[in-house]
């Protein structure tokens, strides 16, 4: 089984490796003259007046809930989709059923806002 | 042979990115060391022939998990100093629950050696089984259920999710496409005709 | 397979169906007419006692290859749980209205909560009875949560998460355990392999049901995992804190019906030390910290870990009386602790909430008609004849004495009497003190008729316990 997943293993392996080596060709050609003034944040040519990192709104939180949840449901797609030739027709009644709530759901949230941004 | 040096490999990495959460000075830096984290993980159930859950470990922890846990670590504003404060602080706590766990680990590793001297260990899997399949096989028939009922815990947490955070702020102007692209000219116009008015 | 097959599960799809259509329908009604949503879940309910009673199969019966139980004590869980629910749906009606707090989600997560409790008084593996409780769980957080405004609110939600999924935890990795030793996730498979195989009765086996116990002994609220019970009852609204203290007893009483009795029948001489001990802790614990509280919500949270002291020990005894006995005491406790709230939520209004135990001060001034019916409720608690609490105690007594432990018997009256104090202690205030609160109440004609029919059933049910007490003989037998 596991060889079906050795081009994913040469993939990772070719990926570290360009990243490996493009990193290191930086850091073997790269002038590097770093200075202080270099380094320093530039915004327009002041001092910047607050910290980059700032604090996040909660709606992002409720978008990823959301999209948790929808993601689970894939999940449970999955192993339905590789099944279907032996779970037959009531398989498919049940997936319906699972999805039909889940709509109920998407329509709950379409029709509060929750997908809207303002 | 090859498979050991793979598995070494990915418990390696895994270790190091577990390291790299607990250490890191920056909490985003952490969940992304916590994303590599699950992603070693996964490879390494991979490696055990468990695909579904690799899969399901990329697609739900990697993808989604982890993109809430860095909202939550954008969200809450953590002070990187303070965070520091508090790794000596648990350290005691952390190193007591670490210990139990190596003494269970290492407890498990003798009763696996024992078991498996007895038994011969676990069987091969079959040419060409899939657990994917075989999963699949039970849950949407026998555990039929138990997976409609997972249906409605999930819509449970979109209504308790919406509930508990969303916000509708008032008085906002909000740009309604369908009435602008309904809009006629007669309802923005009015051509009104008037008697010129007499001079004075 | 026909749709005839799936009979049996009526009740659970019929209320998800009609949940789907209490969602739906409420995001197209205003907000001042809000309360057309409450008249549709309280709809929704009396379908669902119909559904229960109507689609009842003539023998206990289990489907889904037998994660799904049909039995009496099924039925008779199921409609006690779902009138409980809309008991407390009507009380907090007016309370909700005032405070501005009427929205649609209380009424479906409240709903869905009852699924959950339903799914798991009907559940025939461990694997639905965790789904299951995970539902009622998942619904219970968010309704503690709901005042978002409330900085108590939220703190008491997020101590019960925490918390609660740490229960959770230990539950699934007990029945990993049980999982891993007999093979089975279902009850009666369970108990029958323990009974072929009596060499899996060891060490490994009562691992796992270890901590089985720990989760049901969470989600009781027994001590010494009662922690988060009395800062939940407080930090709640009065609404939320109704719900979380009537019919989730009812699902608790199933989870340790099932698990313990169904599944591990077998292990008996194991487990009754551990409920003992639980049963014991939670007795004593409960009722002497109760004396010290001022807030009479938290006051309640301790005398319902008190009461679960009994309900436990009912099971600990381990015959068919005593699990009648436990189903008897938990119907009986669950009517007592959704009027004691009721009475809470008449007290309060925009403002105000009648949470500290002084703000029953001169009730009897006030309207003596609630100060008799507050007084019903409480000596019904307090376990005076001839209160039904009275026979309830009593019952439980019995099948201790009768089980051989007189000396448990002897602390259970102990325990009543100290009960009684507190709970007296109501009942003095109202009658003879001196009124500090002189406001007319703003509860609905139907919500006070309620109230009333409750306290006179606590009474009633009291006078004439017998019928009850023949039918927790007749379904768990």
């Amino acid at each position: 089984m596991l060889e079906n997943y050795l081009p994913i293993l040469i993939f990772l392996g070719i990926a570290a490796l360009v990243g490996l080596v493009l990193m290191g060709l930086g850091f073997l050609f790269g002038r590097g003259e770093k200075d202080a003034e270099k380094l320093s944040a530039y915004e327009c040519g002041f001092e910047p007046f607050e910290d980059t990192r700032m604090k996040f709104d909660v709606r992002y939180y409720l978008v990823a809930i959301l999209f948790i949840i929808f993601d689970l449901e894939i999940a449970f797609l999955f192993p339905w989709a590789v099944s279907l030739d032996l779970v037959g027709g009531f398989g498919l009644v049940a997936m319906g059923i699972f999805l039909a709530v889940l709509v109920v759901g998407f329509i709950y949230e379409w029709k509060k806002g929750a997908l809207e941004w303002d | 042979m090859f498979q050991a040096i793979l598995f070494y490999t990915f418990a390696a990495v895994l270790i190091g990115a577990a390291m790299g959460v607990i250490f890191s000075r920056n909490p985003v830096h952490a969940v992304m060391f916590l994303v590599l984290a699950f992603f070693q993980s996964s490879l390494l159930w991979l490696l055990a022939e468990a695909e579904f859950l690799a899969i399901v470990l990329i697609l739900v922890y990697v993808g989604a998990v982890m993109v809430l846990f860095l909202f939550v670590v954008m969200m809450i504003d953590i002070n990187v100093e303070r965070v520091q404060g508090g790794l000596v602080r648990y350290a005691p706590l952390g190193l007591v629950i670490a210990g139990l766990m190596v003494v269970e680990l290492v407890q498990l590793i003798w009763a696996r050696s024992r078991f498996e001297v007895a038994t011969g260990g676990f069987a091969a899997t079959p040419e060409g089984y899939s657990n994917t399949e075989a999963l699949g096989a039970i849950l949407y028939t026998e555990h039929v259920y138990a997976f409609e009922i997972a249906a409605v815990i999930l819509l449970l947490a979109i209504v308790a999710a919406i509930s508990l955070t969303m916000r509708k702020r008032e008085g906002l102007k909000v740009q309604n496409i369908t009435s602008q692209v309904a809009a006629r000219a007669k309802d923005r116009v009015r051509v009104v005709k008037m008697e010129a008015e007499k001079r004075q | 397979m026909t749709i005839s097959d799936f009979l049996p599960a009526a009740p659970e799809i019929s209320l998800l169906c009609s949940i789907c259509a209490v969602l739906l329908i409420d995001l197209f009604i205003s907000d001042e007419k809000r309360v057309v949503t409450f008249w549709l879940a309280l709809v929704a309910l009396l379908l669902n006692i119909w559904v229960v009673v109507v689609s009842a199969p003539p023998d206990p019966t289990t489907i889904f290859d037998g994660s799904y139980i049909y039995d009496p004590l099924s039925q008779v869980l199921k409609v006690a749980a779902t009138a409980v629910v809309a008991l407390g749906f009507f009380y907090a009606r007016d309370y909700l209205r005032q405070v501005g707090m009427l929205k649609g989600e209380f009424f479906v997560l409240g709903l869905f909560g009852l699924l959950g409790i339903m799914i798991m008084i009907s559940a025939g593996s461990l694997l639905t009875m965790y789904l299951g409780l995970e539902t009622l769980s998942l619904a219970l957080y968010a309704l503690v949560a709901f005042d978002r405004e409330s900085p108590q609110a939220a703190e008491s939600a997020m101590k019960y998460f925490v918390l609660g999924a740490i229960a959770s935890g230990a539950l699934l990795y007990g029945i990993s355990w049980i999982y891993g030793v007999t093979g089975s996730l279902k009850f009666a498979e369970i108990s029958q392999s323990i009974a072929v195989r009596p060499e899996l009765n060891d060490v490994p086996l009562w691992f796992g049901m270890a901590f089985l116990v720990v989760g049901i002994a969470f989600k009781f609220g027994a001590v010494p995992f009662h922690m988060w019970l009395p800062d939940v009852y407080q930090g709640a609204r009065s609404p939320v804190t109704l719900y979380i203290a009537s019919a989730p007893k009812l699902a608790a009483l199933a989870l340790i019906l099932r698990v313990l009795v169904d599944g591990l029948e077998g292990l008996h001489g194991v487990w009754q030390g551990m409920v003992m001990v639980i049963a014991v802790l939670s007795l004593v614990i409960g009722n002497v910290v109760a004396i010290a509280q001022s807030n009479i919500k938290r006051m309640l949270g301790y005398s319902a870990i008190a009461h679960v002291g009994f309900i436990l020990l009912a099971v600990f005894a381990g015959s068919e009386a005593g699990y009648a006995a436990s189903l008897f005491y938990t119907l009986t406790y669950v009517i007592m602790a959704a009027g004691a709230f009721g009475m809470v939520l008449l007290l309060s209004r925009q403002g105000f909430e009648a949470e500290a135990i002084a703000d029953f001060k001169g009730l009897n001034a006030r309207s003596p008609w609630f100060a008799l019916m507050m007084l019903f409720f409480m000596f019904g608690m307090a376990g005076v004849p001839p209160w039904v609490g009275f026979f309830a105690k009593l019952n439980v007594i019995n099948v201790v004495l009768d089980a051989g432990f007189p000396g448990l018997a002897i602390l259970m009256v102990l325990a009543s009497v100290v009960g009684a104090y507190y709970y007296l202690r109501v009942v003095w205030y109202m009658y003879f003190e001196r009124a500090e609160d002189k406001s007319v109440f703003q509860a609905g004609r139907d919500t006070r008729a309620l109230l009333s029919l409750n306290g006179l059933a606590v009474l009633a049910l009291g006078i004439a316990p017998g019928w009850l007490l023949a039918l927790c003989l007749a379904v768990i037998g």
